[in-house]
């Protein structure tokens, strides 16, 4: 198809493809189903106000639209349903984080301005002096409410929407006989509400105004009405809220994301804003980067490196002794080796953590009895390190004994038998055919364990939520925190709640931490490639 | 050729678009005009997730109870459809409520009751307690939250903040009420909860071990020492847990927050007081004397005090089902007194709040106050969590000895601040904590520096 379109050229318009009407309208029927979805979607999702899910649904779209409908593109029609997945599960998530990394999307800001201005235009209060009551709900047959009011000193009243409120004794229409509860069973054509009638009748009453102006009174709860005020108003010229009680006037602050009075009180609740970079200055400023951020980036290394070296090392050798066929029972072995893989890893964690308790682990108390000592595994700086790494091991060799045993497979025997006959020993085989050879293609399995754990967030708070506390640290932090673990503690154990958006700042300088560090592994293994080409 | 078909496919795709969109606008619009929808089915809500929940992973849906088998409810029908994991809001719903998996049985029969006799379809959805908080702020803006939720009075501060509670309207049962937990509901001066228990911990001794309680934290130290000979820790603490070291730090004066006329005041850190001080000094010297040692949790000083390895510890009443399970006695007494008096805990008050996106909040309202708020069901409640009722027509029933002794040490205790500033105080203090058992900082230094941490992370997170 495509040699077909290159060899017309682009300036020849395509001729429809008449041999196959049939597809063409299949092709557009489903290309109209899928439309006729998405724009819903996307109506329903302008209707919420989600613009940053809408628009990327509405690109793609309009791709899908293009490339089915333009014939010049009928080679990519089968690509598009990859790249729009693509773009929807890789994508988005990247450009959301970078986008609310923008924002001030945090405790106290969850909200957008139209939900807070609806919420405190929903807010009421009772005037001072403002009189209450006692009531009771009734309706007509055409499903329109009154109210039966008694006041405190017992005045009996009658109330419609939109009228005025009448004394009981002034209501033309004529008053059904008083029930037990001392209400009129029905006025005129209205029946008093009771039970499930009116429990089932409470949404559309909320809100009512029965009654006019300020005289119109709402029901407050089951037991009581009350002439209730708006208390809060929005002006949209001034782009402020005002309060009718206290008569304070707030303006919307674009850059703070909170309605603030003229003293610099800030009305609750905030709202979403765009904040532009604050997020990155306050990071790269705050005492949380100068103080014990090296150290723990040292550490986030540190970790991830040694868990892939040790994990990798630990596999290989198991593989490699389990290759020999004449093993007995080698696959016995091998499989009961591979249990640790087949855990959750959070509870292999646990599992560890129980038994290096130092009060009642079973290893601390067996180890303790032995030799009187046993390393203190989970409150030593320098141990709970050790531990972790033991741990993560533990986790780890499995997978790397896996793809090891297969890598070993695919390295012919004859390169071998020449370096025997060259007199290499063993040591030299390994390291000068096993090794190089393995690398080529565990490599980039390397590099993506590499990654893993460098956001392996479960073994470091599994094990022990990064604790022990760094001394002297201007933030809370721990000896055994990686990076993504102490990005949890700077957003969500920070001033105020959770920092959502302060954590997409952090995850996105990881994210370029650790794109870095990849591409400059990615240099290694080349040199690994060329290694396999001169073998 | 070409151009003209594509345009008339754009048109045709257009037009059956608009069409689809006429038919479900049906159910959108079913929001502005509430008034005149009343008598019909309720509209179907679509069902597209426009914001899923994924972290949710509670199964939250409650299994239907035997007593509700006779008759298959509308009810049972919409959850089970309901059973891909995340909380989806209920439908078919009248009112949807959000428990933990304690409450959540007690609720279902009270929906159940509700349901029988007013036709009023209430869903009780079981929701992690702690993912509560989290998710009525997700969850609540989407359209998919709850009507009500349980919670406790220390979430307020940030719900308050985030707008996602909704004013409580308790006008004519107030006196029902403990004054205290209604305090504690209380924020800026409103009130946003219905309070159904209040919780705090006390002093835990075993009388195979010592006759008395010790009534100062000298004689704490004096009962370590003595016991120390036959292998028994007289008391211990977690290594990371403020909560529990609290009522130690106020025997000697300290404080987290000051208390002005208006509530807690955020810019008064007392974790680095003369008191407080005080406080992490005598518990220097339990570590020093090797006492107190570090790398304790919870499960392992229960499991030490059941093995008789352990004479005291400030425990909650949750800690009381495993102390009988094992069958370890005890005695629950008030906090041994410092320099400033007798040891305050926090005062934790659970209760019930209504989400401000409810269509409905004067029937979830209603809901509360004519159907939890009995005697019956708040003495259910009570059975369920263990915890000492806020209502006071039920914590007149309630005849356990141990709960009386920790509501009467609960007397004293003090709110724990509700103010969002609360959340940048437990890893600092608690960081302190373990610093001070750890033996890594003197304990004067460590809180001196935690306090700085907390006043700084206040001052960042108000820029």
């Amino acid at each position: 198809m495509m040699n077909d379109i290159k060899a017309r050229g682009s300036s020849e318009p395509l001729a429809p493809p008449s041999r196959n009407v049939l597809g063409y309208l299949l092709r557009l029927g489903g290309l109209a189903i899928v439309d006729a979805f998405a724009v819903w979607f996307l109506y329903v999702l302008l209707r919420d106000g989600v613009w940053p899910i809408a628009i990327p649904v509405a690109l793609i779209v309009i791709l899908v639209n293009i490339v089915n409908l333009n014939e010049r593109l009928a080679a990519m029609r089968w690509q598009i349903p990859a790249v729009s997945i693509i773009l929807l599960i890789v994508v988005f998530p990247i450009a959301f984080t970078i986008y609310s990394s923008f924002t001030n999307y945090r405790s106290g800001h969850i909200l957008s301005k139209q939900q807070v201005i609806n919420q405190l235009e929903g807010r009421l209060y009772l005037p001072e002096g403002g009189p209450t009551f006692a009531w009771a709900a009734y309706r007509n047959p055409d499903g329109e409410f009154g109210l039966w009011l008694v006041d405190e000193a017992g005045n009996k009243f009658w109330a419609l929407p939109d009228a005025p409120i009448e004394e009981a004794g002034a209501v033309s229409e004529d008053i059904g006989p008083v029930d037990d509860d001392g209400y009129p069973t029905r006025v005129g054509e209205y029946r008093r509400l009771t039970g499930g009638d009116l429990f089932r009748s409470l949404e559309a009453l909320n809100g009512v105004r029965f009654g006019e102006g300020d005289e119109a009174v709402q029901i407050r709860n089951t037991r009581q009405a009350a002439t209730l005020q708006p208390r809060y108003q929005y002006d949209p010229e001034r782009d402020a809220i005002i309060d009718q009680l206290e008569g304070t006037v707030y303006f919307g602050n674009e850059e703070r994301g909170y309605f603030i009075s003229e003293e610099g009180q800030n009305l609750l609740p905030g709202y979403q804003v765009m904040i532009g970079t604050r997020n990155y200055e306050r990071l790269f400023t705050s005492p949380a980067f100068r103080g014990p951020f090296i150290r723990i980036f040292l550490w986030t290394i540190a970790f991830a490196l040694l868990s892939v070296v040790t994990t990798f090392a630990l596999g290989l050798l198991l593989a490699m002794a389990f290759n020999d066929p004449l093993l007995p029972g080698r696959k016995l072995i091998r499989s009961l080796l591979i249990i640790p893989y087949t855990l959750p890893g959070i509870i292999g964690v646990l599992i560890w953590r129980g038994m290096l308790n130092p009060f009642v682990g079973v290893l601390a108390t067996t180890s303790q009895s032995i030799f009187g000592w046993f390393p203190p595994f989970l409150t030593d700086p320098f141990w709970v390190k050790v531990g972790i790494l033991l741990v993560n091991l533990w986790l780890g060799y499995p997978y790397m004994m896996l793809i090891s045993s297969g890598a070993l497979q695919s390295i012919p025997e004859d390169i071998y038998d020449a370096a025997a006959v060259d007199g290499a020993n063993a040591w030299q085989r390994f390291w000068n055919i096993t090794l190089p050879l393995l690398l080529v293609s565990v490599g980039p399995l390397l590099i993506a364990s590499f990654v893993f754990n460098f956001n392996n967030f479960t073994v470091i708070f599994g094990y022990n939520e990064g604790r022990p506390p760094i001394a002297g640290s201007p933030t809370p932090a721990g000896h055994s925190d990686i990076l993504i673990s102490y990005t949890y503690r700077i957003a969500f154990e920070g001033g105020r709640g959770s920092d959502y958006a302060y954590a997409a700042a952090v995850t996105v300088v990881i994210f370029a931490i650790v794109a870095i560090l990849t591409l400059i592994q990615f240099r290694f293994t080349r040199q690994w490639e060329e290694v396999s080409e001169s073998v | 050729m070409k151009p003209q078909k594509t345009w008339l496919a754009i048109l045709l795709l257009l037009f059956a678009s608009f069409a689809l969109m006429a038919c479900a606008g049906g159910a959108d619009n079913a929001g502005e005009t509430p008034a005149e929808e009343i008598e019909e089915e309720p509209a179907t809500a679509p069902t597209v997730e426009e914001e899923p929940v994924e972290e949710m992973t509670e199964e939250p849906v409650e299994e239907p109870t035997e007593e509700m088998t006779e008759e298959a409810t509308e009810e049972e029908e919409a959850t089970e459809e309901a059973d891909d994991g995340a909380v989806v809001r209920d439908p078919e719903a009248d009112l949807v409520i959000w428990a933990d998996e304690t409450r959540a049985p007690v609720l279902q029969g009270v929906a159940d009751m509700f349901e029988e006799e007013f036709g009023v379809v209430v869903a009780v959805q079981q929701v992690d307690f702690g993912e509560i908080r989290n998710q009525v702020g997700i969850a609540g803006p989407a359209g998919e939250g709850p009507d009500i939720f349980v919670g406790a009075h220390d979430w307020l501060g940030e719900l308050v903040a985030n707008g996602t509670v909704a004013e409580m309207d308790l006008t004519g049962i107030e006196d029902q009420f403990e004054p205290s937990a209604l305090e504690a509901f209380t924020y800026n001066g409103i009130l946003y909860g219905m309070p159904y228990a209040t919780e705090n911990i006390a002093f835990f001794c075993n009388p195979d071990i010592v006759e008395t309680m010790p009534a100062t934290w000298d004689d704490v130290l004096a009962l370590s020492e003595e016991l120390a000979p036959q292998g028994i820790t007289g008391w211990t603490i977690e290594t990371n847990d403020p909560y529990h070291w609290f009522p130690q730090i106020t025997a000697f004066g300290g404080y987290v927050f000051g208390v002005t006329e208006e509530g807690y005041d955020a810019t008064d850190v007392g974790l680095d007081s003369e008191g407080a001080i005080a406080a992490a000094e005598w518990l220097g010297q339990m570590v020093e004397a090797g006492f107190v040692q570090p790398g304790m949790d919870r499960n392992t000083r229960l499991a030490l005090y059941n093995n008789g390895d352990l004479a005291c510890f400030n425990g909650g009443p949750w800690d009381l089902p495993d102390l009988r399970d094992a069958g370890t006695p005890y005695m629950v007494g008030p906090f041994p007194a410092g320099t400033a008096g007798p040891g305050e805990p926090f005062l934790g008050v659970q209760g019930f709040m209504i989400s401000p996106f409810s269509e409905d909040p004067l029937l979830a309202q209603a809901f509360l106050t004519d159907f939890v708020a009995t005697e019956d069901v708040m003495f259910q409640l009570y059975e369920a969590g263990g915890r000492p009722p806020a209502f006071l027509p039920a914590l007149e029933r309630v005849e356990d000895e141990d709960l009386q002794a920790f509501a009467e040490v609960g007397a004293n205790a003090r709110p724990m601040p509700a103010i969002p500033e609360m959340s940048a105080v437990w890893s600092a203090w608690g960081n302190a904590q373990e610093l001070i058992i750890g033996g890594e900082l003197e304990p004067a230094e460590a809180m001196m520096e935690a306090a700085q941490q907390i006043r700084d992370a206040i001052s960042a997170a108000n820029e």
